[in-house]
């Protein structure tokens, strides 16, 4: 493990302090699953770690107009948070795939979406429910919308003295429903070969208002496939329509090729698996009604 | 869901009586039954010791510093700016090691790097510090300026004249293990990069094949796999003023180790002392001393203890993992579709050094080839070869997981040609009573077509199926290990406890416990009666440790031979005390003895002897090593797997094993080697391949080296066939290579009848998959 | 280097330690702990695992400042004295483990799901326990030992 100084603010505005004065020299850690990895292979090399464990203004998860989620909150705890399972149950769904128990135990949502990594579940499913994610540094806050906060492999929009404080997920459409598919064809402890998430919202004559389609481990950041979404506005949601929208993912994505599969192995499974989605979501949806 | 046997005392009709016999004296005390581990509760409170946790007064942590390069020059290296470094204790090149290179055969493996590196992982300095991340700090700071060489990474190009030869010196070699192989052996043959060539033939199989109704011949290749014990390489060495070498070592058999460390640092070996530890795991990759050589140069350098761990990026980069291999197999059969001859050839890739083995080429490579098939003419080619990847060592039956995958295979594909059904297949040709093995061993008391019978009828083979499922079956056969010197001391205390102690260290088999239950049942005693103590290598017998399923039968003739000498010591003493002949003293159930109109129990006996200075009283046993056994087992597993067309991706769903066996000393260790050695093979099909790229392991750590996890594994149903049995006391066989070694090929049999793929390589893929329905979509 | 305080195993400790320290070093090597073992070190194996605060995690992954005010349980101290924990008795009996290096993780972990769900089904003990790989015993004899502690709470 490298050597470094660690600090401990008790407050958001002390930690915002901190990150302005240490700026490149300074990582900032949560549960520590993906910054601890990385500093004991000596990849990552900070004089200072500041530590937000003691933040409460991070943790929490309350019910207004949707649901905020404190960047601290664990994955495990969103797994089980009656709240997730029942305002959005695709969160809970993804979370409920994040590696093991220990992982999902100590990692949390707004690291998993501070650290850019493609491969995770989360973020996808973010995507899929419009998800938005609040930042703040001390001269200001901003919301930014998951799909457009992930900028290349392991890159976000985050500024050096940026830190992620909450996540919002607004109030799910009514006649919605959604699916989280995580291909996993060698073991059950894997990054995902591809993931999706899906949510679907009908309208009362039966025909899909609105679709929302995101995927993990598929290009070098998570990524919306719009044109998917486009494709199914306003259309019945059978099975052959579903099917029919599913090859346009091919368009959003880009997957690299490594021992989980070939790009073009990847390409397709995306299709497969969109379609899966699409269909599952589509389903609950109709019994949602 | 296990079936054990009705009864021990189920007759064995080959055997008759005298298997009845056997089985029906046993106490009902120890052998047989499900007794707790001996080193349970050390196990499940964590005060079990393992090499990592000891503690020594001044303890230096040692790391290494590997090689970028498959295969290079060292131009230089300089290690002024890490010596500098406040905290480092020592820090070694190759120059500063001597040049005897160590081996457990092949003697080719440097301490050090000298000159040249020949793989991506190989050692190349290395650092003794007052911590990890000092030492770790160390290794950043050695410059070394490498020339690139020309590289190869696949045995066959290594084979070619154009190849660049890894080890251009002449490497020398212990002729006597190469002795026990039978066949025509030439070791470094004028072949590039050529370890050993090995030749077998049985019959004549050229003119078999010359003349045959039909020949079959298919290719396969199987990758390296990771032994992924869970305790990484971990060795301590600290030299004592009066210049004792203590080692503590995650090593399976150290006496052999000692012997090996001693010739290579030219220390005798009664200075050196391999201190008993627990071991987390080895299914045949500790064996070798890994690091414990450059251990000891970096304790001697900076005159302090020195711990040494492998993390696991370099287990798996430079750990000794399983040989990859390529098989191709041609084989003619009659019209009635009887085997009528074989020939095989095998390529190892043994990686850039030999010495992880001990044996010129795997065993499993050649000796248990199509074992349970009665097949007249077999002519087989091993080689063994170098190449610019991993050093490839030892695992769970060496050889037999690739060969027996190609088998297993081939076997299901002529049955396919032929129309045949699989199972009728393996029936028709497997071998019986009076029949010679392929290579013309003779064997007793035959029972595949049993075993597979027994598998088959529980697995419900003949049951109909839903379309996308599959299933698919193997076989193997393997006779219990009976060599290599085991020896034990027994001793009996003044208050007539039994202490056995043993020369070498349970790897988590449960030997330790089996040991204790064989001297109980000699004893008539309960197991926890007997103390099982684990030597060093200075106070204990040699022993030479966990290999090819040996230890239930050595061990156990070594204390068969202990406790006739102490119950004659026993006796005598009896006799003594009882005023009688030695031949009047009788022993009872409850291990007391007696004479006509007088008895006495052990403890007042070794109480009455301690009085008079002849208690304790200790004997030895050991085995008789090399006697052939012509008795083996077999197994029979039924894989059904479910196919998914759209993605490739096949879930295996249900394992029948069937398994041939001797007494079950405890069934539940027994048990325990099946399902384990079954989970190793669901990874070795599934999901584990060690990944190269120009060399290099890109599968480097247990994120991307896929092991099963408790959600991998599927519904298991095991069956035992009691009745078998081997040489060894109580009627015992071995387990520990019988359910780890099939497997594989029967889950792709399984996939090819769910989907009619054939997939000769492993692991399973998905993508593969998926591109064989592809091919046959465009072939329709 | 800072001071941290916790209570491990029940007893109130306070030690001075360097902030880079991993809470597995901290436990083996300041605390002599070895029961919890090291192996794969990127937090995949569970060798390590400990409770914090009862909640499983990898003890090779935390920094040793994380626990600062916390409370950690090793396998040194489910035991009540001479009296194994159900489960430890529960691993002997139904031979739960064979080498033994991942047992006191298993253990730890299957505490943390008994204490949270004390009846699981077997899916869910398989779902939990997929975080503690095991090379010698294929798992099913863990699950057999999980599921037989469960039954005789």
């Amino acid at each position: 493990m490298v050597p470094f100084t660690y600090l401990e603010p008790a407050s958001l505005d002390e930690a915002l302090a901190l990150l302005a004065e240490h700026g490149e020299d300074a990582k900032l850690i949560a549960g520590g699953t993906g910054l601890v990895n990385l500093m004991k292979q000596r990849l990552v090399r900070p004089d200072f770690v500041i530590g937000l464990r003691a933040i409460r203004a991070l943790a929490g998860i309350s019910e207004k107009d949707g649901l905020r989620i404190g960047a601290l909150a664990t994955i495990q705890s969103l797994e089980v948070s009656e709240l997730v399972r029942r305002h959005a149950p695709l969160l809970a769904e993804a979370c409920g795939h994040v590696a093991t128990v220990r992982v999902r135990s100590m990692a949390t949502l707004g690291g998993a979406m501070a650290h850019g990594d493609p491969n995770l579940d989360t973020p996808p499913a973010l995507i899929a429910m419009d998800g938005q994610i609040v930042a703040r540094t001390r001269r200001g806050e901003r919301t930014i919308p998951v799909d457009r906060f992930f900028t290349g492999y392991f890159g976000t929009v985050l500024e050096r003295d940026e830190i992620v404080t909450e996540l919002l997920i607004p109030k799910q459409p009514a006649g919605s429903g959604t699916a989280f598919l995580k291909f996993l064809p060698a073991t059950q402890d894997d990054y995902a070969t591809v993931s999706v998430a899906t949510r679907i919202a009908l309208g009362a004559d039966g025909t899909i208002r609105e679709a929302r389609v995101a995927l993990g481990a598929a290009a070098m950041v998570p990524v919306r496939a719009r044109m998917v979404e486009a494709a199914l506005s306003g259309k019945a949601s059978d099975e052959k329509t579903l099917g029919d929208a599913a090859p346009l993912v091919v368009d959003a994505i880009d997957p690299i090729a490594d021992f989980r599969g070939s790009a073009e192995y990847k390409r397709e499974m995306a299709v497969v698996h969109v379609r899966r989605a699409l269909v599952e979501a589509a389903a609950k949806a109709k019994e949602a009604r | 869901m296990v079936k054990a046997p009705d009864t021990l005392e189920r007759a064995d009709n080959s055997q008759g009586v005298r298997c009845r016999m056997v089985a029906a004296s046993l106490s009902g005390k120890a052998v047989g039954q499900p007794v707790m581990r001996v080193d349970g509760i050390a196990k499940v409170t964590g005060r079990a010791l393992y090499a990592g946790d000891v503690d020594l007064p001044d303890l230096l942590s040692g790391r290494c510093l590997r090689s970028p390069h498959p295969s290079a020059r060292i131009v230089s290296i300089n290690v002024g700016k890490a010596k500098a470094l406040p905290g480092v204790r020592s820090v070694l090149t190759g120059a500063d090691v001597p040049d005897t290179c160590y081996g457990r055969m092949c003697k080719d493996i440097p301490v050090l790097a000298k000159g040249v590196v020949r793989f991506v992982g190989e050692k190349v300095a290395a650092v003794a510090a007052d911590t990890v991340e000092i030492a770790e700090a160390a290794l950043e700071l050695i410059d070394v300026e490498y020339a690139e060489l020309p590289a190869v990474f696949s045995a066959e190009e290594a084979m070619r004249p154009t190849a660049p030869i890894i080890h251009p010196e002449a490497v020398e070699f212990v002729p006597g293990a190469a002795a026990s192989i039978h066949g025509e052996l030439s070791m470094y043959p004028p072949i590039p990069n050529v370890i050993s060539r090995l030749r077998v033939r049985h019959g004549d199989a050229a003119s078999a094949l010359a003349s045959a109704h039909k020949i079959f011949e298919h290719s396969f290749a199987v990758p390296s796999v990771h032994q992924g014990y869970i305790e990484p390489h971990t060795c301590l060495v600290a030299i004592g003023r009066d210049g004792l070498v203590d080692v503590w070592v995650a090593n399976k058999g150290p006496h052999i180790a000692r012997t090996h460390m001693a010739a290579a640092i030219g220390v005798q070996e009664n200075r050196i002392r391999f201190n008993p530890v627990a071991i987390g795991g080895d299914f045949g990759g500790k064996g070798s001393l890994m690091d414990t050589l450059v251990c000891y140069y970096l304790a001697r350098a900076a005159g302090r203890p020195v711990r040494m761990v492998m993390n696991s990026f370099e287990e798996l980069t430079a750990g000794n993992p399983r040989h990859s291999a390529s098989i191709t197999l041609r084989t003619a059969v009659d019209p009635d579709a009887r085997l009528l001859a074989i020939d095989a050839r095998v390529i190892f890739n043994a990686g850039a050094y030999g010495g992880f083995v001990p044996v010129p080429t795997l065993h499993g490579g050649y000796g248990e080839l199509a074992g349970a098939y009665r097949v007249p003419n077999c002519a087989i080619e091993v080689l063994r070869v170098y190449t610019n990847t991993v050093p490839c060592g030892h695992m769970r039956a060496p050889g037999a997981p690739q060969v027996t995958f190609a088998v297993e295979s081939h076997i299901d594909m002529i049955a396919h040609a032929l129309g045949l059904d699989p199972v009728e297949m393996r029936r028709r040709n497997a071998i019986a009573e009076g029949d010679l093995t392929p290579l013309g061993e003779k064997r007793r008391h035959l029972r595949c077509r049993e075993t597979i019978d027994a598998g088959a009828r529980a697995f419900g083979w003949d049951k109909p199926k839903s379309p996308g499922i599959g299933r698919g079956m193997s076989t193997y056969e393997h006779p219990p290990g009976n060599f290599g010197l085991s020896t034990v001391a027994l001793t009996i205390g003044i208050d007539g406890r039994i202490t056995l102690t043993l020369g070498s260290p349970d790897t988590g088999t449960g030997f330790h416990t089996i040991a204790a239950q064989l001297v109980a049942e000699h004893f008539a005693v309960s197991v926890d009666e007997v103390e099982i103590a684990q030597g060093d290598t200075l106070s204990s017998g040699f022993e030479a440790g966990a290999s090819g399923q040996r230890l239930t039968t050595t061990i156990g003739q070594a204390i068969a031979a202990a406790a006739d000498r102490m119950k004659q010591d026993l006796a005598a003493l009896a006799a003594e005390r009882l005023n009688c002949a030695p031949s009047d003293i009788g022993i009872g159930a409850d291990g007391s003895f007696s004479a006509p109109g007088a008895m006495i129990d052990r403890r007042t006996l070794m109480g009455w002897a301690a009085e008079r200075g002849k208690a304790p009283l200790t004997c030895q046993g050991e085995n008789t090593p090399g006697r052939h056994s012509d008795r083996t087992s077999f197994v029979a597993h039924f894989a059904e797997v479910a196919v998914d067309r759209e993605t490739g991706q096949v879930r295996l769903r249900r394992i029948v094993t069937a398994h041939d066996v001797g007494t079950v000393v405890n069934p539940i260790t027994h048990q325990g080697q099946i399902e384990g050695g079954l989970i190793q093979a669901v990874g070795q099909a599934m999901s584990e391949q060690i990944v190269l790229k120009d060399g290099a392991v890109i599968t480097a750590h247990l994120g991307d080296y896929k092991l099963p996890t408790a959600m991998d594994i599927a519904e298991l149903e095991t069956i035992l066939l009691p009745g078998g049995g081997g040489t060894a006391p109580f009627s015992t066989t071995a387990i520990g290579e019988m359910s780890n070694v099939a497997l594989p090929a029967a889950i792709t049999n399984a996939v090819f009848d769910a989907v009619g793929v054939r997939l000769v390589e492993l692991p399973i893929s998905a993508e593969k998959v998926l591109e064989g329905l592809r091919a046959q979509a465009s072939a329709a | 280097m800072r001071t941290i305080k916790l209570t491990l195993n029940g007893t109130s400790v306070s030690r001075e330690i360097e902030d880079n320290r991993l809470l597995v070093e901290f436990l083996r090597e300041d605390m002599k702990l070895t029961g919890t073992k090291e192996s794969c070190g990127v937090g995949v194996c569970g060798a390590c695992t400990v409770l914090l605060d009862g909640t499983p995690i990898s003890a090779c992954l935390a920094l040793a400042v994380h626990a600062d005010g916390r409370a950690v349980t090793t396998i040194e101290g489910i035991a009540d004295g001479d009296r194994l924990h159900p489960l430890q008795e529960s691993f002997l009996r139904h031979g739960g483990f064979q080498c033994g290096i991942c047992t006191p993780g298993q253990i730890l972990a299957a505490k943390a799901l008994l204490d949270a769900n004390p009846h699981p089904t077997r899916a869910e003990i398989q779902h939990w326990m997929m975080g503690n790989l095991c090379r010698c015993t294929g798992y099913y004899k863990i699950i057999e030992s999980i599921a037989a502690a469960a039954g005789a709470e």
